[in-house]
């Protein structure tokens, strides 16, 4: 995991439907409604989470801490990321 | 162990009595394994998010050996429900529930290798009031992942027992039976701070509940932090009501807080999640995971949720399932048939001939026999769905569908409940408590009984036998006609969904996420013993509900005696079912169906696959030659009046796709007055389908008619 960030020179945020299989990312924000944003927390996906897209574009694959959660395209559209490595 | 941390109390349970446990935690932490490691008692262990929704109880004995009551609750992400069985589990904690009481104590079970979400739970469930033991399980996975955890640390800031363990594997059990077996525990520390706008509100309405809806002074403080973070009550049959004051109060703070820009939901989950931060930065080490890259479920999830590949692989799998009902299941069928028919003669050798001897034959082997028939076919259903739930693919499969199900305006999670409805509608209807939104749920309620049940298979099978002539059905022909009536009813299914959420319960789907477990080795052991369950319970059905039908249609064709010398036909017609079955007759008539069909049709309310059995008794009463002959060759000599074949091939045909759209299961409406809570849903969906059975019928029937069949 590359656990170093370019914190400093912060990357163009994507949502994570558009991030590349393979790419790992942070958290950065969450849109759409409140139960929405509230369930995404719950599932361990909360702002400042490293995620990596495993897979896909319906359903989206992404890996954090180990789990492996499912969203559909919709659903990953709404939470946006700052890629490492200025990937996407 | 920390007896000493100052502040905590310590709580024994109620005197008298061994104490009652809860057993709660997010979905795929090992819930149902660390259960049955408990208490050794068997139950579903699925892969599926979820699929715990009955409620479960066993006992596990302590190390005096005294027994001590857990109670399994649904798995959940957190206290504030989102789908009915979330709300089950937070009823049950906050002692809600009219049915049963709040458990003692909490065991809270934690997937070790995701601390830091498993925690949000965990840290709800301190906030309780009542002693909690938190089991760290799948510690392997953790050291695999590179995760080490100060359990000491973690116990000192919580204050309670923590217990490393791993269930899959035994470990740890007795550490925990240990812990269980305490007479006193203590209560959890309260390590997080409310923050400061919201902090008056939650004094305000836990001194209300305490006042005026009776709670225990400390769930009170957790129930007045619910009550504001619940985005949308779920509201579930069997939880008691707020009280108008607390309601009163809580909307006038949602006022205030509204005028003056406060996110309090917001606030308070954000101040939960820096507890748990603070938490993990203090308790949690992470070194390398042993692997890096690509696991190997990444793998098969790469080919199995393919754009391509994943329905190949989908409609492979569906494909094997049907193929090995109609082939695998034809040996053990044939040779249950032929004992049945044994058993039959058997009988009739020992006794003198009277209305005792037919009753025997005709009535109880006759019809438990018909159904016996089909328990091969209903087992490797239930074993395949077993099968690709314990793998962890029937997750991936929601997935997948969920593309196909957000075109009729459904979600994936609807897949679970529909694949189950074909092996009964009960269990599919009752799947559908995981389904998060309301009007998704309602629909998916409506549309499942359209799946074609495996209680359908008998008829299908009966009228294409009745159909084909021949004593031998060519695979072909069975399998072809088999599938277009599944086909039938799937489409029906999907088209029903499309109509109702365009029409009565418009909204929009949720956007669906999902965790999807990893993927492992079926225990082919836990699924057969839940095929056994199943069976069983199938079995039971057939031994007493349907053995009583039998027997009473077996007397209610019987009797009244016609006058001497009446011949069956005439005595049929005389008896209780042939008066009921002429009372419909006029209804059925356009469809072709004559009175005795119509007996049929009646006593499928019961189960559908009693249609079976009743064409045994309606039509064995009138082959005075040869009672044991099958049912087959007796529909064949069936005649209208008039002498005319009752059985043609149109009507056949007409009758299976009856069965297809009719709703007749007195079971499944009960299930469906259960979960939607009023008649109103049953009734709309007995008339709906029931009405479009008689619609679609009547349409084949003129059409044949009009084509010469």
């Amino acid at each position: 995991m590359p656990s170093s960030s370019q914190s400093s020179a912060p990357s163009a945020l994507v949502p994570l439907c558009q991030l590349l299989a393979g790419a790992s990312g942070r958290v950065h924000e969450l849109a759409g409604a409140g139960a929405f944003r509230e369930r995404i927390r719950e599932l361990g996906l909360g702002e400042s989470t490293m995620v990596t897209k495993v897979s896909g574009q319906s359903p989206v694959i992404c890996r954090i801490n180990g789990t492996r959660i499912a969203l559909s395209h919709g659903a990953a559209s709404q939470i946006l990321v700052e890629p490492f490595g200025g990937a996407s | 162990m920390n007896a000493s941390s100052a502040v905590s109390k310590t709580v024994g349970g109620p005197p008298g009595r061994a104490p009652v446990y809860a057993l709660v935690g997010n979905p795929n932490c090992g819930k149902s394994t660390l259960f049955n490691a408990l208490t050794g008692l068997k139950q579903k262990v699925g892969n599926y998010p979820g699929v715990t929704v009955e409620k479960k109880v066993g006992t596990a004995y302590s190390q005096h050996g005294q027994p001590m009551p857990v109670i399994d609750l649904p798995g959940a992400y957190s206290l504030a429900a989102r789908s009915p069985d979330e709300a089950v589990t937070r009823d049950m904690l906050l002692g809600r529930r009219l049915d049963t009481a709040a458990p003692d104590r909490i065991l809270c079970i934690v997937d070790a290798s995701n601390l830091e979400r498993n925690l949000y739970l965990v840290h709800q469930i301190l906030d309780l009031g009542r002693p909690v033991i938190v089991v760290l399980n799948m510690m392997d996975l953790a050291a695999k992942a590179g995760v080490r955890i100060k359990v000491e640390r973690l116990e000192k800031e919580l204050g309670i027992p923590v217990i490393p363990c791993e269930a899959a594997h035994g470990r740890g059990l007795i550490e925990l039976k240990l812990a269980m077996s305490r007479p006193d525990l203590p209560l959890p520390r309260h390590r997080w701070d409310i923050p400061s706008p919201i902090a008056p509100a939650v004094s305000e309405l836990q001194a209300s509940l305490l006042e005026n809806d009776r709670k225990a002074p400390l769930s009170a403080r957790a129930e007045a932090l619910l009550l504001l973070t619940d985005q949308d009550s779920v509201r579930v049959a069997g939880s008691t009501p707020l009280s108008s004051r607390t309601t009163d109060i809580l909307q006038s703070w949602k006022v205030r807080w509204e005028g003056q820009g406060v996110d309090w939901a917001a606030t308070l989950v954000a101040s939960r999640y820096d507890a748990i931060a603070r938490l993990c930065a203090d308790v949690l080490e992470r070194g390398t995971p042993e692997q890096e890259g690509a696991s190997l479920s990444d793998r098969i999830d790469g080919v199995v949720t393919h754009p391509v590949w994943g329905w190949l692989v989908l409609g492979g799998l569906m494909g094997a399932l049907f193929l090995s009902i109609f082939t695998l299941a034809e040996y053990p069928m044939t040779w249950i048939d032929d004992h049945i028919a044994q058993a039959a003669d058997a009988v009739k050798a020992a006794m003198p001939p009277g209305d005792l001897r037919d009753l025997i034959t005709d009535g109880a082997i006759a019809g438990v026999g018909g159904v016996l028939i089909f328990l091969p076919q209903i087992l490797i259903l239930f074993f395949f769905i077993g099968l690709l739930e314990s793998t962890g693919y029937m997750a991936r499969a929601a997935f997948i569908m969920d593309r196909l199900m957000s075109r009729v305006g459904l979600n994936g999670k609807s897949f679970i409940p529909l694949l189950s409805s074909y092996a009964c509608a009960i269990p599919g209807i009752m799947a559908t408590r995981t389904i998060e939104d309301a009007k998704d749920r309602l629909v998916t309620i409506l549309v499942a009984p359209l799946m074609s049940c495996s209680a359908r298979l008998p008829v299908y099978l009966l009228m294409i036998a009745a159909l084909v002539p021949g004593d031998t059905i060519p695979v072909g022909t069975k399998v072809g006609l088999m599938l277009l009536m599944y086909a039938l009813g799937t489409s029906a299914a999907f088209g029903f969904a499309w109509l109702f959420k365009r029409t009565l319960l418009k909204g929009e789907p949720p956007l669906m996420i999902m965790e999807l477990p990893p993927y492992r080795l079926p225990r082919v052991r836990d699924v057969i013993l839940q095929m056994v369950e199943r069976g069983g319970l199938f079995l039971r059905r057939a031994g007493t509900l349907i053995l009583g039908i039998s027997i009473v249609l077996w007397f209610l064709s019987t009797y009244p005696k016609a006058p001497e010398g009446a011949t069956a036909q005439a005595q049929m017609a005389h008896s209780f079912a042939g008066q009921a079955g002429q009372l419909i007759e006029p209804v059925i008539r356009p469809l072709g169906f004559d009175w005795q069909i119509g007996i049929g049709l009646i006593a499928s309310f019961a189960a559908r696959e009693v249609f079976v059995s009743t064409m045994g008794v309606v039509f064995n009463a009138q082959s005075d030659a040869d009672d044991t002959a099958p049912l087959r060759q007796a529909l064949a000599s069936a005649r209208w009046p008039d002498g005319a074949p009752l059985f043609t091939p149109l009507v056949c045909l007409t009758l299976m796709i009856f069965y297809v759209f009719a709703m007749q299961c007195v079971s499944t409406i009960a299930v469906v007055r259960r979960e939607t809570n009023s008649w109103r849903w049953p009734l709309f969906q007995l008339a709906y389908m029931t009405g479009t059975a008689w619609v679609v019928c009547f349409a084949v029937a003129s059409i044949g008619r009009l084509l010469g069949y």
